[in-house]
């Protein structure tokens, strides 16, 4: 394998807008994006009643949420998998090998970083953001709405991460996707597949589109966090 | 007339230690009361109970001469008594945001709001910083704002905490004329204060707090 006449190619293959290479991008991101948005309010909301309400079990399911935190992909999707196989409990809604498996698998892989980053930023907030909202009369859901502005830019760089961390996991995307062209296949198992069939090409190109988008969310954070900074 | 409030018995505690222990307690309608004592005297948690951000016991407590539970915090109490934080907090957000902010939460229409919050302003000497975020504020302005932010609700009870503290001349000055202002449209006023200046307000009563207990 010769580095520089692959690399070469790889560029090629994205300045021609293959689209069989495109495809691949677009399943990635139309997969990892539809997860944030479904998964986002119902984990930031979590993570901010985890964070200003005090009731029974709240210590245990913070430890929960950091534990998942370091679940192995891969598990997610072998527990999804079980659930959506035919003699799953899922099974009957034929969502096995589709984007929505996919989906769910990655909404599932996002909601404990998101629930747990939303956590600490408002835990970090001012505890005089939400006296100040309470006097004034604010009711809960204006206070809650208030203190997550407050905290935006720690809020979104949670959404960040947790698109960093779905955008690039292979593990779950493989079991419940089942890589299939056209449907299923995104950066990361394309690039897994491309590599072991010796296309390395098409390998380098996808990642260097996954490394851009890893490098876009990098910089996003740092931004969001200087303007947090600024504040 | 029914003072403002009237309390007996009125505790707060932090498990074992007793922060504020007062017997009797009463607020008349449009005097000034200023909380004198030593840092850690319970003038801020005295405040900060009222407000109703501090559990508080009270064995009797009525607010207009009605007897008044405290837990969960009354929503009559919520609209007419007014907090100020020692160091304001500011949202992050325009200074006419700030000022509109419990006119929202009270559901005020948005031409009212827009009257009130240019009133508002223009009542603090605030009026050319409407646009400007409030974040972006001295402190002395910060203090306006906040002052202006309660004022624009119309509270007849304002709990200030150390309104003046850290601000220079002309910010003390500015703030004090926002003080005097309240007082003379008839409102009642608990002050926690150092300020000698404060008790030039007219009918102003010394309340002095040791060790969270009234004293003289």
């Amino acid at each position: 394998m010769d580095l520089l006449q692959t690399t070469s190619e790889a560029l090629r293959l994205l300045a021609s807008l293959d689209p069989t290479l495109w495809g691949i991008v677009w399943v990635s991101l139309k997969v990892s994006i539809g997860a944030l948005l479904l998964i986002s309010p119902a984990a930031i909301a979590a993570g901010y009643l985890l964070a200003s309400h005090r009731f029974p079990g709240r210590r245990f399911l913070i430890v929960l949420t950091q534990a998942l935190f370091a679940f192995p992909t891969v598990v997610v999707g072998l527990l999804l998998y079980m659930m959506l196989s035919r003699q799953g409990p899922f099974g009957s809604m034929q969502l096995l090998f589709t984007q929505a498996a996919m989906v769910i698998g990655q909404m599932v892989i996002a909601a404990p970083i998101l629930v747990a980053f939303t956590l600490s930023a408002v835990q970090g907030a001012d505890p005089r953001a939400r006296e100040t909202a309470i006097v004034l009369g604010a009711g809960r859901l204006r206070t809650a709405w208030t203190l997550l502005r407050e905290v935006r830019f720690a809020v979104m760089a949670a959404v960040f991460n947790g698109f960093g961390r779905v955008i690039s996991e292979i593990g779950c995307a493989l079991m419940v996707g089942g890589n299939i062209a056209g449907l299923t296949r995104n950066i990361p198992t394309a690039i897994a597949l491309e590599t072991t069939k010796g296309e390395f090409a098409q390998g380098v190109a996808l990642g260097i589109v996954l490394m851009v988008l890893a490098l876009g969310v990098n910089f996003a954070m740092a931004w969001l966090q200087g303007g947090g900074a600024r504040r | 007339m029914s003072p403002v409030l009237a309390a007996g018995g009125l505790r707060v505690r932090a498990g074992e230690a007793m922060l504020i222990d007062i017997g009797h307690l009463a607020l008349e309608r449009g005097r000034g009361y200023l909380v004198s004592g030593e840092n850690g005297a319970g003038k801020t948690t005295l405040l900060r109970a009222l407000a109703g951000l501090e559990p508080v016991e009270a064995e009797r407590f009525a607010f207009y001469g009605k007897p008044t539970r405290l837990l969960p915090y009354p929503g009559a109490m919520r609209r007419q008594i007014a907090f100020v934080h020692h160091h304001p907090y500011v949202f992050d957000g325009s200074v006419g945001d700030n000022l509109a902010y419990g006119l929202r939460a009270a559901g005020v229409n948005q031409k009212e709001i827009a009257e009130k919050v240019s009133d508002a302003a223009a009542w603090a000497g605030i009026g050319h910083l409407e646009k400007r975020n409030a974040k972006s504020l001295s402190a002395g302005e910060r203090q306006r704002l906040a002052l202006a932010r309660a004022h624009v609700l119309g509270p007849d009870l304002y709990l200030l905490d150390e309104p003046t503290a850290n601000l220079d001349a002309d910010g003390r000055r500015l703030v004090m004329s926002l003080i005097e202002a309240i007082a003379r449209e008839g409102r009642t006023l608990l002050i926690a204060c150092h300020d000698r200046e404060l008790l030039a307000l007219p009918g102003v009563e010394r309340l002095h707090l040791v060790k969270g207990r009234l004293e003289g």
